[in-house]
């Protein structure tokens, strides 16, 4: 009788579900639009026909952008940074918390505020970029991976789940002669994956869409990464956009474009597609992992 | 192996904290910041940054786009999070967390970029405010929308993922409160009322505490890319306009001083925010 009775679907869960719908819906329009107005034939979507579907169907926008080197090139850029940013972000992370965790570190008291110190106090942007430069880095891809190839807050965490493993395994395994290099390597960190994983993924997300370093340290387009390039796009005024990009075809093919004119919004918004398919793309890895990730996060050191 | 990290973590996170000295010299560009050559000036950036036109407007805009962020996007997670913890469809529960988490992946630039083609001329909502019956002309040089845009977009990007926190307090409440309500005869809307929120309220006032104190920061990253020359009025914030100083005016010792005085003004006001919840409730941050 009871259990029937909190089984039962009232107008209360109708209000939930409406409501939860709605969110949804809220939450998912401006990506489906963007995606739907970047297929849909170009003359549909400069007379604003498209709503929600698309509408025609034209992959103009996409042979475009496809065709344009600059494009691929920051996108190759971007793809060589997170893959150095995770190596340095892996090697920096684990090196300094797994001899946090072992007991016989010395000045581990100075270590920890020699950490701590930075999470609360920092120089701010000028004086960051005064760094940069005066170190000879600037308009260097040095100078984009470097200063975020740590993260302290990184660190921390990897060092609350690596002293949360059992020490036992860890003592015996260096009594039996193992150095601390191959106890590192063969015991903690095949026990750390989860935390690691969720650094990386992390990592990744990260490097893959910042822009802001790269606007400040660099000026050559040739070691710029996508997010700047894209920015670049998004910002560039529509009839400048559309010579940028015809004049990179082919001339036997330009002549059609310009025909067919494919409005600058596409054009946008096909870049916005192809550059968010990577994040997509790791987000279902990411969702297996970050439960436990907000649940180390919680676990301050 | 442990000293390249420790060196990288020295270069980049400790040089610039020494850096900060700049503020008090008349800083020229590619020398050290010590050492024979520099010249001292003391407090001077700092009254010429707080005697200029722009103090008061960095100042007015932060704490308006700060003020309605706390109004209109403070309680939109909360919210969110009691909504998804009344879905009784497990899948569906799921897939609204899912789906509610996405934008946050999001870039910067892919955010701001959706936005700004939306509210040109012929953008979508440009479009529809028009059919609607606005008199709607492009959003995007409007001085008057831009903090409801940057409002609105940042709660776009942020409910759900800011739920997470809220989401994880509820389902720690223990079953057994719920249950005995339910023999008492509380309806869901008194559980909800009467267990739910008052489980989550610590995590609230903390919340709210740390909003009150990052009154005088903003998301000079979004800022900086939704923003454009028409909007200055109503957008520009200090990341903005120290990003726009110095990095384009050379300015340095100034931007560093109007950087540093908002980040003390930040700081003082954390810690008051934080004196007086102690003082009238029984939550802190410390």
């Amino acid at each position: 009788m009871k259990a029937k009775k909190l089984k039962r679907w009232t107008g209360f869960d109708t209000v939930v579900t409406v409501l939860a719908i709605l969110a949804v819906a809220i939450t998912l329009y401006p990506m489906v639009y963007v995606v739907s107005a970047s297929i849909s034939d170009p003359i549909s979507v400069m007379a604003g026909n498209v709503v929600l579907f698309p509408v025609g169907f034209s992959l103009d926008a996409y042979r475009i952008v496809v065709a344009n080197m600059d494009f691929w090139r920051s996108m190759l850029n971007s793809v060589l940074y997170v893959i150095v940013g995770c190596v340095l972000m892996f090697l920096t992370t684990v090196l300094v918390a797994y001899p946090l965790t072992r007991p016989n570190l010395k000045f581990r008291k100075i270590l920890t505020y020699y950490l701590l110190i930075p999470m609360y106090f920092s120089g701010g942007m000028i004086p960051a970029f005064l760094v940069v430069s005066n170190l000879g880095l600037y308009d260097s891809p040095l100078a984009l991976i470097l200063p975020g190839c740590y993260s302290i807050w990184n660190i921390i965490l990897c060092r609350t789940f690596m002293a949360s493993l059992p020490t036992e395994m860890i003592d015996s395994a260096l009594i039996d002669g193992s150095d601390q290099f191959r106890t590192l390597l063969k015991i903690v960190l095949p026990l750390s994956k989860p935390v690691i994983a969720v650094i990386m993924i992390y990592t990744i997300v990260g490097v893959w869409n910042s822009w802001f370093n790269a606007s400040i340290y660099t000026t050559r387009e040739e070691i710029q990464p996508v997010q700047l390039y894209l920015r670049h796009i998004l910002s560039a005024a529509s009839s400048s956009l559309q010579s940028r990009f015809l004049e990179q075809l082919p001339p036997e093919v330009r002549q059609g474009y310009q025909q067919m004119a494919v409005s600058a919004n596409q054009i946008k918004y096909a870049m916005i597609v192809i550059t968010t398919v990577p994040i997509i793309a790791v987000y279902p890895m990411f969702q297996k992992h970050f439960t436990k990730g907000i649940m180390l996060g919680s676990l301050k050191g | 192996m442990m000293a390249i990290p420790l060196i990288l973590i020295f270069l980049f996170s400790y040089l610039p904290m020494f850096g900060i000295i700049i503020a008090f010299q008349d800083y020229v560009a590619g020398r050290p910041f010590f050492g024979e050559g520099v010249t001292w000036v003391g407090l001077k950036w700092f009254r010429e940054f707080v005697g200029s036109f722009y103090f008061p407007r960095i100042l007015r805009n932060t704490i308006v786009l700060n003020v309605m962020q706390l109004c209109f996007g403070f309680c939109v997670p909360i919210l969110f999070a009691l909504l998804v913890n009344e879905i009784r469809l497990r899948k569906f529960k799921k897939i609204t967390q899912t789906v509610s988490y996405l934008p946050y992946f999001l870039s910067a630039v892919v955010v701001a970029g959706m936005v700004i083609s939306f509210i040109e001329n012929d953008g979508i909502i440009t479009q529809m405010l028009r059919a609607i019956g606005f008199e709607a002309k492009s959003l995007n040089a409007n001085p008057g929308a831009f903090p409801w845009i940057y409002t609105l977009t940042t709660i776009w990007q942020g409910f759900g993922w800011s739920s997470i926190i809220y989401l994880s307090t509820i389902s720690a409440i223990d079953p057994g409160l719920y249950e005995a309500a339910s023999v008492d005869g509380a309806g869901r809307i008194r559980k909800i009322w009467h267990i739910t929120i008052p489980a989550m309220l610590p995590l609230i006032i903390i919340q709210l505490i740390m909003s009150i104190g990052n009154m005088l920061a903003a998301n000079t990253d979004l800022i900086l890319l939704l923003y454009n020359s028409s909007t200055y009025k109503t957008a520009d914030v200090i990341g903005t306009y120290v990003y726009r100083e110095t990095l384009m005016g050379g300015r340095y010792s100034y931007g560093t001083a109007s950087g540093l005085l908002m980040s003390i003004m930040s700081f003082v006001l954390t810690y008051m925010a934080n004196a007086v919840c102690r003082k009238k409730t029984e939550y802190s941050m410390w």
